[in-house]
């Protein structure tokens, strides 16, 4: 069994490499695995209910006990006592009506990641950028681990102060013209990183004023989240289309990112699917796994669709294995996303999750 | 529509006798019409045959003469009242005149939920569109009531349903004196815009059936009373809005997890009967992150799962958790009356029926307090008679105005 800081300097040994074979990360997560359920009580119970223990670690990356992500809504997950936690996440509280938290002891294994991967997914060309935050600001929602993320990404790749235009729930469409205006005059290309929903919201403003902005050569967008608990919706072909127009910028450089505020890592569209708009292929750094399961939990062969379950081994903290209710499906280079809606119709009067949650916003 | 009244010339009881008719022919399970609608309903909704077949036994076998009279005397004092003035005991004498056009729109996809307001409908004498998703049980059954009596071919139509969103539907909203329709909030408001502003618009939205089990019928619960539930919570998967979504039990921890032992055998027994249909990855991805955070919690001694027979019974599911309202998934959750009044409240839930193991004055108590419409013995969830008040509208006065003569 290995302590935080021998296992912390393995995984960042590997975020530095940007390399893990299939032997090394198998090696890694059971190590990690040990190392949770020893200290993660919830954890240790649930992974003994399903058969394994210290005496017994998964022989398979599948057969890690994956953790349901509601299950942050009710347990503490964390390897280290509360009175050690330096920062924490806020899941969203859409389903049982309150958020869960990811609690972390050091962000160190956090920055790192993502550090790693924004560099090789949205700074391959060492782009220094200007940022225009179209996503929660850090100043007024600390616990938002998107805000967080980007508030490190423009700290440490910026070009110089980045600008936070989304507060509450209300866009500073005015100050992303300043912005636009400024980085024009400036020379300097941008960085818009905004959730789906805010950029409809720019996109809608643009639109209402007659306007359209040329974003300098260079400039890109990453775009991330969907649209839950949002009562408008568009398909990412319209949105992208409608980008690329509105801001001066071809599609391939509109780059979607996949997270999960309980994992420590993210996906992004590869760069060879990013000529088309979909299906983009989404590729994890090497220290983050994606595996489809089907109902049982079984992991499904690529091209068959089933639910995401991530094995992120920067969640060292937390747990390394997390069950989600994304679909998708693996494909050679990575994992295609396929939106939660595409269940089949209903197929009777019951009323259904979403429909209630619609009642109790 | 073509030309309206086509049935107005027909005595209501006889009209009352070809509905009967049609529909005693539909419950033969072999009728050419029927094997087609079975078929075509089981590869649209993805359900078993016999499923299906279950599910149209219980619909036509109550489609009676007795119980179309029952109904409709119920309602407007007599059959003759649809004929012409009727004396009123007390009252002005009144003729129940049916609307001239009345449009059910089934935006959604139960089996065969648009066919009792269409009959309904007929017998009041109104020319009835009904809206349906592709299959064409509708349809069919239509054509039988043309086979019984020309009348029905100008009277009753059946038409695919796409969203309001064409002229033709348009019209037909805009021009009916009654909607009745099924869906979604969202759907129907959609439908409701539609409608002409003096339109009587009568709308069933998407609910959820509960259960409850006093302490006295946890300590009594034996495998019968078990497999009655089970059927509530299983049949058609628990799709319906009669279907069981949660079950109460006034009951401490061991007694709740002795009632999920019989339970869960009920559930594997009954699923014998009706077997659990493949869903799909979407649904597959809920149900497992449903039964996963139990399982989680129950290793850390909170509660338990079960699987049985394709169905998960989550027991000591948490209050403060609504119901999933997945598909053959059933939390059993601890708590009295005023505890299910609380969730209900807590969790907005529109209730639909309230399944206990006896109908008193307490069980009708709690059915008024958490806004039920039905309550029901365990078993007979799904199962409610045609003479009832369906979402708790009448049958047949919805279609009717009243005129007063003096």
């Amino acid at each position: 069994m290995s302590g935080a800081a021998a296992l912390d300097a393995r995984i960042l040994a590997a975020i530095g490499a940007y390399a893990l074979d299939d032997r090394a990360f198998l090696a890694l997560a059971r190590d990690l695995f040990a190392y949770q359920i020893a200290r993660n009580p919830p954890y240790a119970a649930f992974a003994r209910a399903v058969g394994y223990d210290a005496a017994r670690l998964p022989a398979r990356i599948e057969d890690i006990p994956a953790v349901p992500s509601a299950a942050f809504k009710e347990f503490r997950l964390a390897t280290f006592p509360p009175d050690e936690t330096t920062a924490w996440f806020e899941t969203s509280g859409t389903t049982v009506g309150r958020p869960g938290r990811h609690e972390l002891d050091t962000t160190r294994l956090y920055e790192a990641a993502l550090l790693a991967t924004f560099d090789r997914m949205l700074l391959a060309d060492g782009a220094r950028l200007r940022y225009c935050m179209l996503v929660p600001d850090p100043r007024e929602r600390p616990h938002s681990s998107l805000g967080f993320m980007m508030d490190v990404v423009a700290r440490e790749r910026g070009e110089g102060e980045a600008a936070w235009l989304f507060h509450g729930d209300a866009l500073d469409v005015d100050g992303f013209l300043r912005e636009a205006a400024r980085a024009r005059a400036d020379g300097v290309a941008v960085c818009v990183a905004t959730t789906a929903f805010a950029l409809v919201a720019l996109l809608d403003a643009l639109e209402e004023r007659g306007l359209r902005v040329a974003l300098p050569a260079g400039s890109r967008v990453m775009e991330t989240g969907g649209f839950k608990g949002r009562t408008r919706v568009v398909t990412r072909a319209e949105l992208y289309a409608r980008a690329a127009d509105h801001l001066g910028l071809s599609t391939a450089a509109i780059v979607a990112e996949y997270g999960m505020t309980e994992l420590s890592s993210q996906y992004y569209d590869a760069p060879g699917s990013r000529a088309r708009i979909e299906p983009r292929v989404k590729i994890a750094p090497p220290w983050l796994r994606p595996i489809v399961v089907d109902g049982e939990g079984r992991a499904l062969p690529p091209g068959v669709v089933g639910a995401v379950r991530h094995v992120d081994l920067a969640n060292r903290g937390s747990v390394l294995a997390v069950d989600t209710e994304d679909l998708g499906a693996l494909v050679d280079d990575g994992l295609v996303l396929l939106g939660r809606e595409q269940g089949a119709e209903l197929r009777g009067c019951s009323l259904d999750a979403e429909s209630l949650l619609a009642r109790r916003a | 529509m073509p030309e309206i009244g086509a049935l107005r010339a027909l005595p209501a009881k006889r009209i009352i006798g070809f509905v009967a008719d049609a529909a005693e022919r539909w419950s033969d399970a072999d009728y050419a019409p029927r094997v087609r609608a079975t078929h075509a309903i089981a590869r649209r909704l993805g359900y078993s045959e016999p499923v299906v077949d279950y599910a149209l036994d219980r619909l036509f076998f109550g489609i009676t003469r007795d119980a179309l009279t029952a109904a409709i005397v119920s309602e407007l004092g007599s059959v003759e009242a649809l004929d012409g003035l009727a004396p009123r005991a007390g009252a002005p004498a009144a003729w129940a005149r049916g609307a001239d056009r009345v449009v059910v729109v089934s935006s959604d996809t139960t089996i065969g939920v648009a066919i009792p307001p269409a009959i309904f409908a007929l017998c009041a004498k109104c020319d009835v569109v009904v809206k349906d998703r592709s299959d064409a049980l509708v349809a069919e059954f239509f054509g039988s009531l043309a086979e019984e009596h020309p009348a029905f071919a100008s009277a009753a139509h059946a038409r695919a349903w796409r969203g309001g969103e064409d002229d033709d539907e348009a019209r037909l909203l805009a021009e009916a004196d009654v909607v009745v329709a099924f869906g979604r909030d969202e759907a129907l408001r959609a439908i409701r815009d539609r409608c002409g502003a003096e339109a009587r618009f009568v709308p069933y939205g998407h609910r959820a059936s509960l259960g409850r089990l006093s302490a006295r019928d946890v300590g009594e619960l034996d495998d019968a009373l078990a497999e009655r539930i089970a059927r509530d919570a299983l049949l058609y998967d628990g799709d319906g809005c009669l279907s069981l979504h949660a079950l109460f039990a006034d009951a401490d921890a061991a007694a709740l997890q002795r009632a999920g032992d019989v339970l869960s055998a009920a559930f594997e027994r009954v699923s014998v009967e009706f077997p659990a249909e493949p869903c799909d990855a979407a649904a597959a991805a809920r149900v497992a992150a449903y039964r996963n955070v139990a399982a989680f919690r129950a290793a850390s001694g909170r509660g338990a799962v079960y699987r049985a027979g394709g169905s998960t019974l989550v027991v000591g599911a948490p209050r403060e958790e609504p119901p999933p309202l997945l598909p053959r998934v059933l939390p059993l959750v601890a708590g009295d009356d005023g505890a299910l009044a609380a969730y209900v409240a807590e969790h907005r839930i529109p209730v639909q029926a309230l399944g206990v193991t006896d109908p008193d004055d307490a069980a009708v108590a709690l059915a008024a307090r958490i806004g039920a419409v039905r309550v029901a013995p365990f078993g007979a969830l799904q199962d409610p008679p045609l003479g009832g008040h369906h979402g708790g509208a009448p049958r047949v006065a919805d279609f009717i105005r009243w005129i007063d003569a003096r």
